[in-house]
């Protein structure tokens, strides 16, 4: 064995020269991410800290710091999804030389340049000349077969397919050696059903065809995923007068730091009520129920062509002013494109609120693997019966969407009770 | 909370129990005065006296043989055999008379002994003295096997494998010896069977015994960095195992590495992915990976030595290769 054993013994991770620059994962499920642009070129110097590249992942997009100093030697990847882990670039000395192996796509040593190629000299073809172009799709697609037939797959993976009713023949491995792994099969079942469509009849004059972006992808996968949870919904109508008596005596006494709205009322009474009400503030993962002692509350913020969900963090300790300060950060920063991936985790539970564009009533899609999502509407003059006699209230919908597996209808009756309780009477939540 | 070496939380615990109880005594080779070869018995013959502090003539079956008979009376002796190599001597008494006489007798006799052990590599002590034998133990019915790997989980350990009706092997490994911990002032006895998770993690769980917990800590570390979270797992006890603990961590994870100091083949490894793979086959998304020694006899110079037995870059390796991210090195 080389001499090299010896540094083991001190040092078991050695001191290679040249650092390989790695596509890190920043959160969980995160597989893939974008490069947009590099902020260095090749033979900068670079500091450990520095920024060094803009990465877009399905949530976020956000710089990343280079995890050595020396001197950018090489850009392998300059933009484009990458899967992580993969090597990008090469940080090292001055002068020292460097070899970036090709990026393996699949089992036949093809780079992802070659792919590419092919993929675009695809494009350029004819659509009805089918030949060659199946065969691109047959190299991609088909998993690796042994002689008998067998498709080179893992338990969980083939555990996966049959649930979901997935021919594995039809997914694509990018284990070791082709192997179809549990992702594979997750992300074919989230694409849909991998039937091949003809488009060559349809006319393409006139129509915009926008290219899904990784949120819009993670939104669809997600919202796909959501679906197939079984829920059901509670609603009530809530009298939001002395919310709304409330909400102005705040905006008063907060007059130079930002004005709480409604929603931060809502936000604020929700999580006193999931305090009480733990089986709702809670996340559903398959064999167990998580109960979790702090309300987390992802507040769904629309974005350019998209929707993100930030969280604000232990809601049942924070005052109104503090959610309101919590809120219009995230919020900001959601709208500029700046969240950190610690933004958006550990959320327990999720408002949507559509009140502002006057919606009265709608029912959210629940955000897996929380457990419930609210829905709030508008806050709308009504007439109604008060001690026997026709008033003019402001009344308010709110409607809860629960995961059945986690939470049943009695359970998520008595949050609502006092979830409406709390917004009539805000005293009765302190 | 005071802070105790691993080998001052077995020291600690012998002498709680000498205390408590005039039952339980100690005996091996030069453990009186010269306080055992690894220092762990320093002391006690001052506070016990050298009729529970007893040493022994250098033969591990008629030291083996008396602390069966002992036990076998009502007593509870600790046997100390001063390096697991020297277990070969005292093999017949421990696996044809010591893990037989309770079934034998239709369970009117019990044979609480517990056989104090230790062994592993990391300081050139060669072939003859520093092998990791615990799995030939694990394949005897009617013996208890505990490996621990911190000073907290020795001392809770020790005192359970004293009280256990049933002989104990006991091993504890010589790199550990000096590792400290703070430990609670009471001593808090830790039931046999039991694992214990050293961290959660996501992505890859590594069960671990002995030295290798420290050594997949510190890879899970670097895993960490990677993108990749890993859950350690010790399961302190190898027989009976916690099979449950170890199953459902890697239902978790999906991804399953073993690691320990002892030979890959035949090892403690062999035994856990046969119990991953059917209690989690449908779970598993890549093959259980093993981290071991190398197939042969511990070299005596310091650099094969290293190269022959498992560091955290080797359950790293693993740890990619079962997410398939290994780089071929």
């Amino acid at each position: 064995m080389q001499p090299t054993c010896l540094k083991r013994f001190a040092e078991p991770w050695g001191a290679a020269m040249a650092t390989e620059v790695k596509l890190p994962r920043l959160g969980q499920g995160m597989e893939s991410g974008t490069i947009v642009k590099w902020l260095k070129s090749e033979g900068d110097k670079v500091e450990k800290g520095e920024p060094l590249y803009e990465l877009d992942t399905d949530k976020v997009t956000q710089e990343v710091e280079a995890e050595a100093s020396g001197v950018l030697l090489k850009i392998a990847i300059s933009e484009g999804e990458v899967e992580v882990g993969k090597t990008i670039a090469v940080i090292g000395e001055q002068g020292e030389e460097v070899q970036v192996e090709p990026q393996q796509t699949d089992g036949n040593g093809t780079s992802a340049r070659e792919v590419d190629d092919d993929a675009q000299e695809a494009a350029q073809r004819p659509v009805r000349d089918s030949g060659p172009v199946q065969e691109v799709r047959e190299n991609r697609e088909v998993p690796p077969t042994d002689a008998n037939g067998r498709i080179k797959a893992s338990p969980l993976a083939r555990r996966i397919a049959r649930e979901r009713g997935i021919d594995l023949s039809a997914v694509a491995g990018t284990g070791p050696d082709g192997r179809v792994v549990a992702e594979d099969v997750e992300r074919t079942a989230a694409s849909g059903a991998p039937t091949p469509v003809s488009t060559a009849a349809l006319p393409l004059e006139g129509v915009e065809v926008q290219q899904l972006s990784s949120m819009r992808k993670t939104i669809a996968r997600r919202l796909t995923e959501a679906w197939q949870a079984p829920v059901f919904q509670l609603g009530v109508t809530v009298d939001m007068g002395r919310a709304l008596e409330l909400r102005a005596r705040l905006v008063e006494l907060h007059a130079d730091g930002v004005k709480p709205t409604i929603s931060d009322l809502v936000t604020k009474v929700s999580a006193a009520a999931l305090m009480r009400h733990r089986a709702v503030n809670a996340l559903y993962k398959g064999d167990a129920v998580e109960l979790y002692p702090t309300a987390n509350i992802g507040i769904a913020v629309a974005v350019p062509n998209g929707l993100l969900v930030p969280v604000i963090q232990s809601c049942e300790r924070k005052s109104v002013a503090e959610i309101a300060a919590a809120r219009a950060a995230i919020v900001e920063r959601a709208r500029a494109g700046k969240l950190q991936q610690s933004d958006l985790d550990g959320g327990t539970f999720t408002i949507s609120n559509l009140g502002m564009y006057g919606i009265e009533r709608f029912i959210a899609v629940l955000n897996p693997p929380q457990a419930a999502i609210l829905a709030v509407g508008s806050i709308e003059d009504r007439v109604v019966v008060v001690d026997g006699r026709p008033a003019v209230r402001p009344r308010m919908e709110i409607t809860l969407t629960c995961d059945h597996r986690a939470v049943d209808g009695a359970t998520g009756a008595e949050f609502l009770r006092d979830l409406k309780a709390f917004l009539e009477e805000p005293g009765l939540a302190l | 909370m005071p802070e105790l070496s691993y080998r001052e939380a077995v020291r600690d615990a012998l002498s709680r129990a000498m205390r408590d109880d005039e039952d339980v005594f100690i005996m091996g080779e030069d453990i009186a005065e010269m306080g055992g070869s690894m220092g762990v018995t320093q002391g006690l013959v001052d506070e016990f006296g050298p009729e529970r502090v007893r040493n022994t003539p250098i033969s591990e079956m008629a030291l083996a043989g008396a602390a069966i008979g002992a036990a076998m009376q009502g007593m509870r002796p600790v046997a100390e055999i001063m390096y697991e190599d020297f277990l070969t001597l005292a093999t017949e008494q421990i696996v044809n008379q010591a893990a037989k006489h309770r079934y034998m007798s239709g369970g009117q006799l019990t044979v609480p002994v517990t056989f104090r052990t230790q062994g592993g590599a990391g300081w050139s002590p060669g072939a003859q003295h520093a092998q990791q034998l615990e799995a030939w133990f694990m394949h005897i019915p009617g013996l208890k096997v505990v490996f621990p790997s911190t000073p907290t989980d020795v001392r809770g350990l020790l005192w359970s494998s004293i009280y256990d009706d049933n002989p104990v092997v006991f091993f504890e490994h010589r790199t550990l010896y000096g590792i400290k911990e703070n430990v609670p002032d009471e001593l808090e006895p830790i039931p046999l069977g039991q694992a214990r998770t050293h961290r959660q993690g996501e992505d890859v769980t590594v069960i671990a015994t002995g030295r290798l917990v420290h050594e997949a800590l510190a890879a899970a570390k670097e895993a960490e960095k990677e993108g990749v979270s890993v859950e350690v797992v010790d399961p302190r006890t190898l027989l009976p195992l916690d099979e449950d603990a170890l199953i459902s961590s890697v239902k978790k994870t999906n991804r399953c590495v073993v690691a320990h100091e002892a030979v890959v083949r035949g090892g403690f490894g062999a035994e856990v992915a046969a119990v991953i793979q059917y209690g989690a086959f449908d779970w598993l998304d890549a093959p259980i990976e093993r981290v071991g020694a190398k197939f042969t006899p511990l070299p005596f110079a310091p650099v094969m030595e290293e190269f022959v037995v498992p560091h955290a870059a080797d359950v790293l390796e693993a740890i990619r290769r079962t997410v398939g991210r290994s780089d071929g090195n």
